[in-house]
């Protein structure tokens, strides 16, 4: 009672006190709050003097690695305040390190970036206890590339097109490097939801020593990216020769530079797929729609996530960067933040039974 | 063909190529020279400065000139202070530092330098050679073959044994047991991680071997209390006197090199287990074999132009598929492609004169190096001559510096220090250290390759001709230095049993 008496009389006494007049005289004085004075006379960007780390989950030399230093060349002239970038590598586990080291020990404050593989949110979803990161809280700045991929075919095997890979009675052997790569799981999730049989061979050394392994006759196939095969050699001389085919691709639409091959959702149509190993597709296959990103961890502050987003387009949209990634043949076709937001949000909100489909394309 | 020789060699003497050239070998002096910080690494962080590089010999001066030298300059680490100056110099260590305590670090130096350069020669003729016969020469190995190698690489540990048998095969089989550390490729399964992620990616073989070797070798410094060299020698020069034990044992070092040339070619072995390979023959070849590891000059010829007759193995996948051979023909790949130029089949056709260009860039990069080394080796040398405790402060940084580059990780620095520990326990102990590297190097091949032979031809691969060749030169090499000492020993026998 007694409180409530009091709170009305100083309400009471406030309002009779705030005329028109003072109001504006307290108006005016409000830049000089100290709570407020930053906003108004910050002249000085946050970023100026600063320094930007990106920290990249591959050793130095690796592709993820190529384009971060080609973005960190760029990126600082579309940032008010022009800060200073670096590059520094974190290797291992697959940039899971990496992935754990920027959300956990990363300060928030927009000056730590992750440049992390797409496809880790397999791991969170599978529930590896490793995992320290929840995929859907970093926040995402952009990507520079989608990664598609394809599965490339000896041309002397009698598999001409999936559906020979679907009849047959043995099944063509694919190279891999381990499970973790996309050389073996692309295949087994064929497999899940075309019903391909493919006989997948892991523990070569590297991709080339894989294709070299082709040449050699010990495997006819490959699942890999469709840039690197459109990059460099063998592949040149093999498509020249037509020493191989291409069976089968994964982005939603075809590539320009394979126009002949079917999409795995084309197949996905053809063979009536249900509608639980669409899911599972749809899921595994976004880890290409998320391409090469990059992150900050959670809790930076929404301006600072706004201006790096804004100058990640930027920069992809510069000419002299586009110019310069033509030379070191690195291929651009951006992915805005906003959009790796929400495939961040739906690939992570999967129900039990598509995870342990997952588990199953994934070796695990 | 003779005309894109010559102007092969035109093109890299001329300027502003030659100057790049000069500018690699610089850098490859010092990179080679600091252990751990390697030439993979170095290429990477150089790759940035190629772009701007519009010729693709000039491109290439700069990269493979730096690369070509490492091999060498490496080897002068491992020499002087017992410390890899190169993950491919650690062989160098087991008789070249024991020749360094002798007082004999000149002439260690100069057979070190001289094989290398006959090393680097025989590589690089080799892949002039090879050019026409390369395909079928890097598709006669398939996983089958490369299984069996990494078996007779595995044999030798018999040979890097030294006094103890028992302790040689079971120092092998930890080594083994330690490369299955990390994810399994085949099935995807973690072992031996104990949580810890960063043993996902297996442990990194240039921590082990800068704790295994050099440690030990720091703390022995210190408990001595010496300088490294022990006695001091009469006069500091010996190094001539090296020189002439490269041509004195000159069919050692032209075996050793192919030894190297052919790791090279085979795509996933290179330089790391090269070395081995060389020291082992060379150790084989003693006449008293207990000299080995105590400075015999051969085991310092061996590995020493091994290591560098690689590069021009490692060359040829990457000329004549477009297929790196290794981790940094995969980055010398890139810089080609920058500067325009597909190789493979299509180079060797159209721009044979840049294949031949890199023949000659390895061949002048080492010898150029060899001149400069030659110029200051004695004063090289002469650190041999230091007070310990004034060297060991540098010298664990040297190893801390250089661990740390492997991965940029404190877990680097732990593994350098743990196997240290070990490294130190297996010398007071008298066990020997090579069988445990190259368990390591080679479990992970073995393990690999058995995996993909018998996942892609069921048990076939055991019944190829060339995989059945490769057991019987197997068990030849094994068999080779017990049957040779049994017949030596037969016909000394003989007389004496006569009367």
């Amino acid at each position: 009672m007694f409180k409530k008496f009091k709170a009305s009389k100083v309400q009471g006494l406030l309002a009779s006190r705030l005329t028109p007049h003072a109001f504006f005289i307290l108006l005016s004085l409000y830049p000089f709050n100290p709570l407020t004075v930053t906003s108004v006379f910050a002249q000085a960007p946050f970023y100026q003097g600063k320094t930007i780390t990106i920290i990249v989950g591959t050793k130095a030399g690796d592709v993820y690695d190529l384009y971060a230093r080609a973005i960190a060349l760029f990126m600082p002239k579309h940032i008010p305040g022009n800060p200073n970038f670096i590059v520094q590598n974190m290797t291992g586990a697959g940039s899971l390190i990496a992935a754990n080291h920027v959300y956990n020990l990363g300060k928030p404050d927009g000056l730590t970036l992750g440049a992390i593989f797409p496809a880790l949110y397999f791991d969170q979803l599978t529930g590896r206890k490793e995992v320290k990161f929840d995929w859907t809280k970093f926040a995402w700045i952009g990507s520079p590339t989608v990664s598609n991929h394809f599965i490339y075919m000896r041309a002397d095997t009698p598999y001409n097109t999936i559906d020979d890979v679907r009849n047959a009675k043995e099944p063509p052997k694919c190279g891999s490097t381990g499970t973790a790569s996309t050389g073996y799981y692309m295949p087994k999730l064929f497999e899940e939801v075309i019903g391909t049989k493919f006989n997948i061979v892991t523990g070569y050394q590297s991709g080339g020593d894989i294709d070299l392994a082709v040449e050699r006759g010990e495997i006819v196939c490959r699942s890999f990216t469709i840039t690197a095969y459109h990059a460099r050699e063998p592949f040149h001389t093999w498509r020249k020769k037509g020493f191989v085919r291409e069976l089968v691709q994964t982005g939603k639409k075809r590539d320009p530079r394979l126009p002949n091959v079917p999409t795995i959702y084309e197949l996905m149509e053809k063979y009536k797929t249900p509608e639980a190993a669409r899911r599972l597709a749809t899921v595994i296959l976004a880890a290409g729609d998320v391409g090469r990103p990059y992150v900050v961890p959670p809790g930076v502050p929404a301006d600072r996530v706004k201006i790096l987003r804004e100058a990640f387009t930027k920069t992809m949209n510069d000419p002299d960067f586009k110019g310069e990634a033509e030379k070191r043949k690195l291929e651009l076709n951006p992915i805005s933040g906003e959009e790796l937001e929400g495939l961040a949000k739906e690939v992570i909100a999967q129900p039990p039974e598509i995870v342990e489909r997952m588990k199953k394309v994934l070796g695990k | 063909m003779l005309d894109a020789f010559v102007s092969g060699f035109w093109q890299v003497v001329a300027w502003p190529a030659f100057g790049y050239l000069l500018i690699g070998i610089a850098i490859g002096f010092f990179v080679g020279l600091l252990p751990g910080l390697g030439g993979l690494a170095t290429l990477a962080l150089m790759l940035p400065f190629s772009y701007t590089i519009k010729q693709p010999v000039e491109a290439f001066c700069f990269l493979l000139g730096m690369l070509a030298v490492t091999g060498t300059t490496g080897d002068i680490t491992s020499i002087l202070f017992g410390i890899p100056g190169e993950g491919s110099s650690a062989a160098l260590i087991l008789d070249g530092y024991p020749m360094s305590k002798k007082g004999e670090a000149g002439r260690a130096l100069g057979a070190a330098i001289m094989s290398s350069v006959v090393g680097a020669t025989i590589g690089a003729l080799s892949l002039a050679i090879s050019i026409p016969i390369m395909r079928p020469l890097v598709l006669l190995f398939g996983s089958p073959e490369l299984f069996i190698i990494a078996i007779m690489g595995i044999s030798f540990i018999g040979t890097l044994a030294g006094s103890s048998l028992i302790k040689g095969l079971l120092a092998g089989g930890i080594g083994l047991m330690l490369a299955a550390i990390g994810v399994d490729p085949q099935t995807g399964a973690i072992r031996y991680t104990f949580g810890f992620l960063y043993l996902w990616d297996r442990l990194d073989i240039i921590p082990v071997t800068v704790g295994l070797f050099a440690i030990p070798e720091i703390v022995d410094l210190a408990v001595r209390g010496t300088s490294i060299a022990e006695k001091r020698a009469e006069k500091l020069t010996g190094v001539m006197e090296g020189v002439k034990d490269t041509f004195r044992h000159f069919w050692l070092v032209m075996r050793c090199s192919l030894i190297g040339v052919y790791f090279g070619v085979l795509p996933v072995l290179g330089a790391n287990v090269a070395q081995w390979m060389a020291y082992g023959h060379a150790v084989q070849g003693l006449k008293d074999r207990n000299l080995a590891g105590k400075g015999a000059v051969e085991g310092v010829l061996g590995p020493g132009s091994a290591n560098n007759s690689t590069r021009g193995g490692d060359l040829i996948p990457t000329v004549a598929f477009g297929i790196p051979g290794s981790g940094s023909m995969a980055l010398l790949l890139g810089a080609l492609l920058i500067v325009g130029l597909q190789p493979g089949p299509e180079m060797l056709k159209s721009r044979l004169d840049v294949t031949f260009a890199m023949v000659w860039i390895l061949i002048i990069a080492n010898l150029i190096v060899a001149a400069l080394c030659f110029l200051i080796l004695n004063q090289l040398a002469a650190l041999t001559f230091i007070r310990g405790g004034l060297l060991i402060p540098f010298l664990l940084l040297l190893v801390f510096i250089g661990s740390f580059t492997a991965n940029n990780s404190l877990n680097d620095l732990m593994v350098t220090l743990i196997f240290g520990l070990i490294g130190y326990y297996m010398v007071l102990q008298g066990w020997p250290r090579p069988p445990l590297i190259l368990g390591l190097i080679l479990g992970k091949i073995a393990e690999n390759y058995l995996w993909i032979s018998t996942a892609a031809y069921g048990a076939k691969w055991l019944l190829f001709p060339s995989v059945i060749f490769l057991i019987l030169l197997t068990v030849v090499v094994v068999a080779y230095p017990t049957i040779k000492e049994r017949r030596g020993r037969a016909r000394y026998e003989r007389p004496e049993g006569a009367i």
